[in-house]
């Protein structure tokens, strides 16, 4: 699968990256990383993944913002929230804009690996 | 519009925050020690790296989580995050900020709304602008290190 990872912590792109590359996730190959939701609307089209795991508060645009612009492209795109936002508002917005999974931080590494699994499963 | 600041009870939700942080990124729970009010005269210290996050919406105020660069260093350690520069540890005063703002949304819902991060390396005088006179101070203690988070949230009524 291609990968796009979203969010304004270089920290957690790069945990996430790391992760994506353990041996227990299915065959990945990241296509982008990016720092909030304008440039990942960019780098999604240049590089057109199969799934994107997606902060929601980061500065530009945020995530459900980009959320919604990205399934607007591609509506098959797999999305995975990953994010702090613990409230069941905030969860209920995403899912309903399109993205198939939430993932609230802090997460483990076993919870990330084991949500990307799902969401390709 | 009046406001009264949220309670001791409510304190708690940030307790419980740090702790699900701790255990769950290093798997080593934080020693988390009673939030008290500081003294108005003297605002709790900072320490090498601050991370701010405002709070707006049915809240107003901000909080923030400061570290000292020795507790940073050791935290990307044990996340495996290679590169130990200042705008990592800028990077991760920021995320640990924003993770125990966003984590408290469990609580107090949407209406809270929360900024980005602002990170800050020293100790400057942007936050002592930022907190009223007593706020609630929260001490974390992770191995040997320490560490402050300090809660000033009022609630518009």
């Amino acid at each position: 699968m291609k990968l796009l990872i979203v969010d304004d912590s270089n920290i957690i792109r790069s945990r996430i990256a790391r992760l994506a590359g353990d041996s227990r996730m299915p065959p990945c190959q990241i296509v982008g990383l990016a720092k909030n939701g304008s440039e990942a609307l960019g780098l999604f089209t240049q590089s057109k993944p199969d799934v994107v795991t997606m902060d929601l508060t980061m500065p530009e645009m945020d995530g459900i913002q980009c959320i919604e612009a990205i399934v607007a492209l591609d509506p098959n795109v797999l999305i995975l929230v990953v994010s702090a936002l613990s409230d069941k508002a905030t969860a209920i917005r995403a899912l309903m804009k399109g993205a198939q999974g939430f993932l609230y931080k802090p997460f483990t590494d076993e919870q990330l690996i084991g949500a990307l699994k799902e969401l390709v499963a | 519009m009046s406001m009264s600041d949220i309670t001791e009870q409510e304190i708690k939700v940030f307790l419980d925050a740090v702790d699900t942080y701790f255990s769950q990124i290093t798997r080593e729970r934080a020693a988390v020690r009673a939030a008290y009010l500081a003294d108005g005269d003297h605002l709790p210290q900072t320490y090498d790296f601050t991370g701010l996050i405002a709070v707006s919406g049915q809240y107003r105020g901000c909080l923030y989580f400061s570290a000292p660069a020795v507790m940073l260093r050791h935290l990307l350690l044990v996340m495996e995050e290679p590169s130990h520069s200042d705008e990592n540890f800028l990077d991760a005063v920021g995320e640990i900020a924003n993770t125990l703002a966003g984590n408290s949304r469990k609580h107090f819902g949407e209406t809270m709304a929360i900024s980005v991060p602002v990170t800050m390396k020293g100790a400057p005088e942007r936050i002592k602008s930022s907190v009223r006179a007593r706020p609630y101070v929260i001490m974390v203690s992770w191995k040997k290190y320490n560490a402050s988070l300090v809660v000033d949230i009022e609630r518009n009524d």
